[in-house]
């Protein structure tokens, strides 16, 4: 585990950013996520509906306390919770051969592919450094 | 940290994060509520020309022959069977393509759009995609090949084109 308080600094700001970014490009358009969480075809549609309207305000919240060091360890702990059911869900897409744009970044969105997996991964091994870092 | 104390934390960001959410989207909420998105996450004031239709109205206009059938489903699933006289524009190939293939025909015309059968969204992604290219008039026959062959409506095969 990384202990440099700069590098750790630089890990928050950056997963926070992203999460930030990611989650305003789907608050812009909430119908367009619900689409492509439904695109997944894994949660009945309410339950995609709900989780359309409710995570990327969560991603925003989140990764703004993460970014202002409010909060750190719950926001790294949910993020780190966020980017592993990602993974999972990414794999699981992959290996059903569903052929969906992630919907990470609303119409900006990467293809579900090991690159994502990539991605996934790089921001939950900062997440994990933040939050078991103890002063 | 104490555990409890994570604990709180988190779900203090869970409820204000759900709070922001249901409040930021209430008239979407509402519309829910009301039977819209039954179908799909689709605005239909954005996708005005855009339609969902039951297995009864489909059958109907094909019955009539003035709509052209669209199977969005890859190229072997309607290679070995489609409903009769469905063209083939498989949208998960070509949904990064600009060019949509689509037969010649008239922008006013009725086209009818499936997919798999219920569980399916990419007749949904390609009804998109035909409104941004100015159709007037796209069903999503939302059953789609399911409910098509389950009541043994007519189909065919390229097998049988041979």
């Amino acid at each position: 585990m990384i202990r440099n308080k700069h590098i750790l600094l630089a890990f928050r700001l950056i997963v926070g950013g992203v999460f930030i970014w990611a989650g305003i490009l789907k608050i812009i358009d909430p119908l367009g996520f619900a689409q492509s969480v439904a695109n997944y075809r894994i949660f009945p549609s309410a339950l995609s509906f709900f989780l359309a309207l409710v995570m990327p305000w969560m991603e925003v919240v989140c990764g703004a306390f993460l970014v202002f060091g409010i909060f750190r360890r719950a926001s790294s702990f949910l993020f780190s919770g966020l980017l592993g059911a990602f993974l999972v869900l990414v794999a699981v897409t992959i290996l059903r051969g569903i052929d969906v744009d992630c919907g990470c970044f609303g119409s900006l969105s990467l293809k579900v592919d090991y690159k994502l997996i990539l991605t996934d991964s790089v921001l939950l091994f900062f997440s994990l450094n933040v939050f078991f870092y103890r002063r | 940290m104490k555990p409890k104390r994570l604990f709180y934390q988190v779900v203090f960001i869970l409820a204000f994060s759900t709070i922001l959410g249901v409040v930021a989207n209430f008239p979407l909420i509402e519309k829910y509520f009301k039977g819209e998105y039954r179908y799909s996450f689709l605005s239909l004031e954005k996708y005005s020309s855009i339609t969902f239709i039951t297995l009864a109205e489909a059958e109907e206009l094909f019955a009539r022959r003035e709509a052209l059938f669209i199977d969005s489903r890859s190229k072997e699933y309607f290679r070995t069977s489609h409903i009769m006289e469905a063209k083939n524009i498989p949208f998960e190939t070509h949904k990064e393509r600009k060019d949509l293939n689509v037969p010649s025909f008239p922008l006013e015309g009725t086209l009818v759009v499936y997919c798999d059968g219920s569980e399916c969204q990419s007749s949904v992604e390609l009804a998109k995609r035909l409104h941004e290219m100015d159709f007037k008039d796209i069903r999503v026959f939302f059953g789609g090949w399911a409910e098509w062959i389950r009541q043994g409506l007519p189909v065919s095969s390229e097998n049988d084109k041979k």
